[in-house]
C-alpha cells in the first residue's frame, strides 16, 4: 500500500539549537492509528511539529499525498488536511466551548458548513452541548481534552496527529481518550499518535513505531513490538505486554 | 452629594477617554506581546493630524477623526514592518520590543517636535468650552462627547472581537497563539491587523485628546504611566479590563483631585499602579498563569 504520508531522513531543530532529529522517518498508511514510543528526548514530539510545519526542516523530506511539504507553513500544512493537537493547553481557555468548536472550522469559509459541523460534533459528543457556552479553560481535564480532538473533525481532516492526548488524566478517562481516537481512526481518519505511555499506546495501535536520540530505530505492527522481547526491554519497562 | 455625582460623571467622562487610549496598547499587548511604549506618542501624533484640519481646513475635530485613524493606520504598520515584524519568532521577543518601542516613542516626539515645535496646542470647536446643566450639575460638553464617543468606539470594537471571523482569530492569538496557528491563523498577518487597529485607536483617540487636554509632543510621558496603570489594573491584554480600570481609577482621581488638589489627582494612577503589581500583578480580568508565560 503507498504511504498516504511519507516521512524520510528528517533532520530538525528548535532555533538555531542543536537538531532534535537526525534520520527520522515514518511511513503513515491511510485509516491507520500509528503510535510513536520511545523514551523521552527522543524526539517524538519534535517530528509531529516539523511534520505539521512548526519547525523548519533542515533536511530529509516530508510528503503527503505525493506532494511536497518542506517549507510550508502551519496553516498551509492545515489545508492540505492534516491536523495536529498539541500537548496540554490547545484550547482557547477563554472561549467557550462553541466558540472553540467555531475556531476549529477557522479555514473554512462558508459559516452554514462550520455551523453545521459543530452541531454535528455536538450531537456526537453531548457533553459538549451540555456545557457549550462554558469557559473551555474551566472544564476538567478530560473535557478539555475531548474537547480538543472533537475540534479536528470540524474540518474532516485526512490525518489527526495527537501528542500525548493522556497526559495529566486519570487512567478512566485515558480509556475514553483512546475510544474517541478509536471511532475517529474508524471513520478513514489516518491517526499519528505520540504516547509516553507506551503500552497503553501500542495497544490502540495499528503500527508502531520506535524512535531514539532522533532516529527511528524500528517500525512494524504494533503488536509485533508490543512483543518483541529486545523492544520490551528497553522501551516497555521489560514487562511482559497483555 | 450632588459633589459626588459631579465627580462622578468628570470621572467617567475622562475614563471614557482614557479607556479609549487604553485600549489599543492593551489589544497590541494581546495579541503581539508587544508593551508599545510609543502608543501615546502617536495619540499625540492623531492629536496634531486633527489639530492641523481644524486649524487650517476648519474641520470638526470629531469629523477627523476617520481621517486620523486611517492615517495612524498607515504609520502603525510601517512601524510594524519596520520595528516589530522581524524578531517576532524571537523568546526574547517581548524584552526587545519594549526597548524598539521606546525608542519609537522617542522618534514619534522628536518628528512631531521638529515639525511642530513644542507650543501647547488644542482645538476649540464650540461644543469644548460650553457646559450641559442638569440641577446643580454641570457636565462639560466636550468630555461628555469625547467619553461617548469613546465607549461606542471600544463597544463595536468589541463587538467584532466577539463575533467576526477576524475577531474569533484575534481573540485566539491571544489566548493561545500555538493553537491558533495550528487552526490556520496566519499569525504574521493577525499581528500587523492587530497593530494597524490598535494604532488607529491611538488615531481616534488623539482626535478626541484634541479638545479634552492641551497637549505638546512630550506630552506623551505624562500619559504613558497613565495609560500602563490603566492596563495593569484592568490585567494585561483585556480590553475590558482596561475599560473597567480607567472608569475606576478616573473616578477616583477625580474625587482625589476634588479633596487633595487638583495636583495629587494624577497620583492615583501612579499609586494604582505599584499597588496592582505588588498585590495582585495579573490585574482584574488577568490570568495568573499568563503572568509564568
Amino acid at each position: 500500500m503507498t504511504a498516504l504520508l511519507e516521512v524520510t531522513n528528517l533532520t530538525a531543530g528548535y532555533g538555531d539549537g542543536p537538531a532534535i532529529l537526525s534520520g527520522a522517518g515514518v511511513d503513515v498508511q491511510p485509516g491507520k492509528v500509528h503510535c510513536i514510543i520511545g523514551p523521552n528526548g527522543a524526539g517524538k514530539s519534535t517530528l509531529l511539529k516539523a511534520i505539521c510545519g512548526m519547525l523548519k526542516i533542515r533536511e530529509g523530506e516530508v510528503r503527503f499525498k505525493g506532494e511536497k511539504l518542506n517549507g510550508l507553513r502551519p496553516d498551509q500544512i492545515l489545508r492540505k488536511g492534516i491536523c495536529f493537537v498539541p500537548q496540554e493547553r490547545a484550547l482557547f481557555p477563554k472561549m467557550t466551548v462553541l466558540e472553540n468548536l467555531r475556531m476549529g472550522g477557522f479555514m473554512l469559509t462558508d459559516d452554514t458548513v462550520v455551523n453545521s459541523r459543530v452541531d454535528e460534533i455536538l450531537d456526537r459528543f453531548p457533553i459538549l452541548r451540555e456545557r457549550a457556552t462554558q469557559l473551555a479553560g474551566t472544564m476538567s481535564g478530560g473535557q478539555q481534552q475531548t474537547l480538543a480532538m472533537a475540534r479536528t473533525l470540524i474540518i474532516k481532516p485526512d490525518v489527526v496527529m495527537l501528542d500525548e492526548p493522556s497526559l495529566g488524566l486519570a487512567p478512566k478517562i485515558v480509556q475514553e481518550m483512546f475510544d474517541i481516537m478509536r471511532v475517529m481512526a474508524d471513520e478513514g481518519i489516518t491517526i499519528l499518535l505520540v504516547e509516553q505511555n507506551a503500552l497503553m499506546g501500542l495497544k490502540h495501535a495499528d503500527w508502531g513505531v520506535v524512535l531514539d536520540l532522533g532516529r527511528t530505530l524500528f517500525e512494524g505492527p504494533a503488536q509485533e513490538i508490543l512483543t518483541d522481547p529486545r523492544i520490551q526491554e528497553l522501551y516497555l519497562g521489560g514487562k511482559k505486554a497483555a | 452629594m450632588a459633589d459626588i455625582i459631579q465627580l462622578t460623571i468628570l470621572g467617567l467622562a475622562l475614563g471614557g477617554v482614557f479607556a479609549l487610549m487604553g485600549s489599543g496598547l492593551s489589544l497590541v499587548f494581546g495579541v503581539m506581546r508587544v508593551v508599545n511604549l510609543a502608543h501615546p506618542a502617536l495619540i499625540i501624533a492623531g492629536a496634531y493630524a486633527t489639530y492641523w484640519g481644524w486649524r487650517l481646513l476648519g474641520v470638526d475635530p470629531v469629523l477627523m477623526m476617520p481621517f486620523s485613524a486611517a492615517l495612524l493606520a498607515v504609520v502603525g504598520i510601517v512601524i510594524y514592518k519596520v520595528f516589530f515584524e522581524k524578531d517576532a519568532a524571537s523568546a526574547k521577543y517581548s524584552d526587545l520590543t519594549v526597548l524598539m518601542a521606546f525608542a519609537v516613542a522617542m522618534i514619534v516626539e522628536g518628528a512631531l517636535g521638529g515639525m511642530f515645535t513644542n507650543t501647547q496646542r488644542v482645538t476649540s470647536p464650540s461644543y469644548a468650552t460650553e457646559a450641559i446643566f442638569i440641577g446643580e450639575i454641570f457636565i462639560p460638553k466636550g468630555q461628555l462627547i469625547a467619553g461617548i464617543i469613546s465607549m461606542t468606539i471600544i463597544g463595536s470594537l468589541g463587538l467584532f472581537l466577539k463575533f467576526s471571523r477576524t475577531g474569533y482569530a484575534i481573540r485566539a492569538t491571544t489566548q493561545n497563539r500555538e493553537a491558533a496557528e495550528l487552526l490556520g491563523v496566519n499569525l504574521r498577518f493577525i499581528a500587523l491587523l492587530s497593530f494597524a487597529i490598535g494604532i488607529a485607536l491611538a488615531g481616534c483617540a488623539g482626535s478626541l485628546v484634541s479638545f479634552v487636554f492641551n497637549f505638546f509632543p512630550a506630552k506623551h510621558w505624562e500619559w504613558i504611566a497613565i495609560m500602563m496603570s490603566l492596563v495593569v489594573l484592568g490585567g494585561m491584554g483585556s480590553i475590558l479590563g482596561t475599560v473597567v480600570g480607567a472608569l475606576l481609577l478616573s473616578v477616583l482621581a477625580s474625587y482625589v483631585g476634588a479633596a487633595a488638589g487638583a495636583t495629587w489627582s494624577t497620583m492615583v494612577f501612579f499609586v494604582a499602579l505599584f499597588l496592582v503589581l505588588l498585590v495582585r500583578p495579573q490585574g482584574l480580568f488577568g490570568d495568573k498563569s499568563e503572568l509564568a508565560s
